[in-house]
């Protein structure tokens, strides 16, 4: 590599590695302005979390103020605060008692799994099907597809997840429900999330395969003679990836909002059953870390489509070159 | 361009079937506002549907035609605050942006690609997580998704509008900042806005029922779609239907909202230039 390319790409990288960093500091200066809006005392609260709501007395509160700093300044306790999340410490647990990392990792784990197949899936759908509609605008498939896709971006997830349910677990019985522990078990969840991404990548597709075939370089490579197929793989593709691959890490957001009521649905031990889980516990830690995890990898991969579509596209690399 | 434009929204079945069911909607919840959603009948729990009961009863022997339709004017209620909010803070935003120079671009417009770069549910979660449900955190959490959309919109709009040769007059004549901006770039904003407004109250009313269903949403006993959808999953097998009328509401009213916008942006794309 270069040393152009090397100060290319970190033009490219250094905002979005910013946005990365500023976005953790905000939303864990959310979480803690949010605990300390709570009304009450949030030394009782711990002290609930930690013993159980029956048990609690002054004196185990008293304990945990004393121990957590609690009687300290707030500001003072937002500087600590701070430290420690800078050095990569999330505190336990207040259910468990088991470190947030180990935690965030493990549930982290299962729902990359699941996104990533889920987000595959939905490629697997949307580019045949967005190719297709987008060779004939206007044909039945293009037609039949955008009410395909209209009727599934009016759907809510769970009621996508509880469709599939009711038809493959509990009337065909092809599929287990839900929880997980086979491969089997996460068919309909994936399936689930897919849809809901498919509704909004395959109309993109299909209007990036439109734009590109009426395009007047692919009309210039038909009359040097190159037939349409070999015309559009040599220079309709990688036109048409750019918007494709764009929209692709923005649908991020979606599948965050997805895999939260994917997992609570289907009882798949992931990030965003975890998330749940511990705000309805009010277990502060755990959820710090867990929108932590999810606010870090949303920058990440926006990052990644950044690098993707800069290797696409040359004309942008030597846009941001000059 | 053109061919998006031309899409089967600009024909008119789609359209006539969004108004349609706008209308049957609203007599319908007319009709059944006056049954209760509250009073509970534990003898008379899980029932099919029946003449009294036209959409059966749930797990508490409620109603649950009365608590789809009660639920109706809550879920729209809070969907259209939260997009007439975040579109009012974030058109000020965006003609501030465009208009009052560079800092105030560059902050603004920062602000908004941090928010743009947090998946929205996410805000609304922690906020409704940590303040404990309810319709407050749900209101904040939604319109502090919504509104960068709205800013980012309008001010390119603005930018465009303040380089035509009318608004150069109209400075130049001494017209003060308001008076353009309200005269002149305030109303091509809002045509182009509509569409995202209406986009916004279909992804609004997806998000109240989406916290509902989470359990983080409006208390219950709160007829809401999202909470009556979750409390019935286990009697998924037993109450197909009173499981289903939720669901359908949710989908009719998303649908109806983006049919709506649809059809305000194909009557828009197809006035002159």
């Amino acid at each position: 590599m270069s040393v152009s390319e090397a100060r290319l790409l970190w033009a490219v990288a250094a905002p979005r590695l910013w946005q990365a960093l500023i976005t953790g500091w905000l939303l864990a200066t959310l979480c803690f302005a949010l605990t300390h809006a709570l009304p009450g005392d949030v030394a009782l609260r711990v002290a609930a979390a930690r013993i159980g709501d029956d048990r609690v007395t002054a004196e185990a509160a008293e304990r945990i103020r004393q121990e957590e700093g609690l009687g300290l300044s707030v500001l003072t306790q937002y500087g600590t605060w701070m430290m420690r999340l800078a050095q990569g410490d999330l505190g336990r647990s207040l259910v468990t008692g088991t470190p947030v990392l180990a935690e965030i990792t493990n549930h982290g784990r299962y729902t990359l799994v699941l996104g990533t197949v889920g987000w595959l899936l939905s490629y697997l759908i949307a580019l045949p099907l967005g190719f297709w509609a987008g060779c004939w605008p206007g044909g039945v498939v293009d037609r039949l597809s955008m009410g395909f896709a209209v009727v599934l971006a009016s759907l809510p997830t769970f009621l996508v997840g509880i469709g599939l349910i009711s038809a493959f677990a509990l009337t065909l019985h092809w599929l287990p429900p839900a929880g997980f522990k086979t491969g089997a078990h996460m068919v309909l969840p994936a399936l689930t999330l897919a849809l809901g991404l498919a509704a909004y990548s395959m109309r993109i597709v299909r209007n990036a395969v439109v734009e590109v075939r009426q395009a007047f370089y692919l009309t210039f490579a038909r009359i040097r003679g190159h037939s349409s197929v070999g015309a559009f793989l040599h220079h309709g593709v990688r036109n048409a990836a750019i918007p494709i691959v764009t929209f692709a890490a923005l649908q991020f957001a979606y599948l965050v909002d997805g895999f939260v009521i994917v997992e609570t649905l289907f009882n798949y031990p992931g990030l965003g059953d975890l998330l749940v889980r511990s705000l309805l516990a009010r277990d502060v830690p755990v959820v710090v870390g867990a929108a932590l995890l999810i606010g870090w990898t949303y920058a990440l991969i926006n990052l990644a489509a950044d690098l993707a579509c800069l290797k696409l596209d040359p004309r942008r690399s030597m846009r941001e070159a000059a | 361009m053109m061919a998006s434009t031309k899409t089967w929204t600009a024909r008119r079945p789609t359209r006539m079937a969004g108004i349609l069911i706008c209308g049957l909607l609203i007599v319908a919840a007319w009709a059944a506002l006056t049954l209760d959603p509250l009073s509970q009948d534990l003898m008379k729990a899980l029932e099919p549907p029946s003449l009294a009961h036209p959409l059966g009863t749930d797990h508490l022997g409620r109603d649950v035609l009365a608590r789809v339709v009660h639920a109706a004017p809550r879920s729209l209620g809070i969907a259209l605050v939260c997009v007439t909010g975040a579109a009012g803070l974030g058109i000020a935003l965006g003609l501030v942006a465009a208009y009052a120079g560079r800092l105030a671009d560059i902050c603004i417009m920062r602000l908004c690609d941090l928010l743009l770069a947090l998946p929205g549910i996410l805000l609304a979660l922690l906020l409704a997580g940590f303040l404990g449900g309810g319709i407050i955190p749900m209101l904040i959490g939604i319109k502090v998704a919504l509104w960068p959309q709205f800013t980012r919109m309008s001010r390119s709009v603005a930018l465009g509008v303040l380089n035509e040769p009318h608004v150069e007059a109209a400075r130049l004549a001494g017209f003060p900042a308001h008076t353009i901006l309200l005269r002149h770039v305030l109303p091509p904003v809002l045509r182009q806005t509509v569409c995202l407004a209406s986009l916004g109250t279909g992804a609004a009313v997806m998000s109240i029922s989406a916290l509902g269903f989470l359990g983080l949403g409006l208390k219950p006993p709160t007829p809401e779609w999202g909470s009556m959808t979750s409390e019935l999953i286990p009697y998924l097998a037993d109450a197909p239907v009173q499981m289903a009328a939720p669901c359908v509401a949710i989908f009719l009213t998303v649908l109806t909202v983006s049919v709506l916008g649809e059809f305000v942006l194909a009557r828009r794309t197809r006035l002159p230039r």
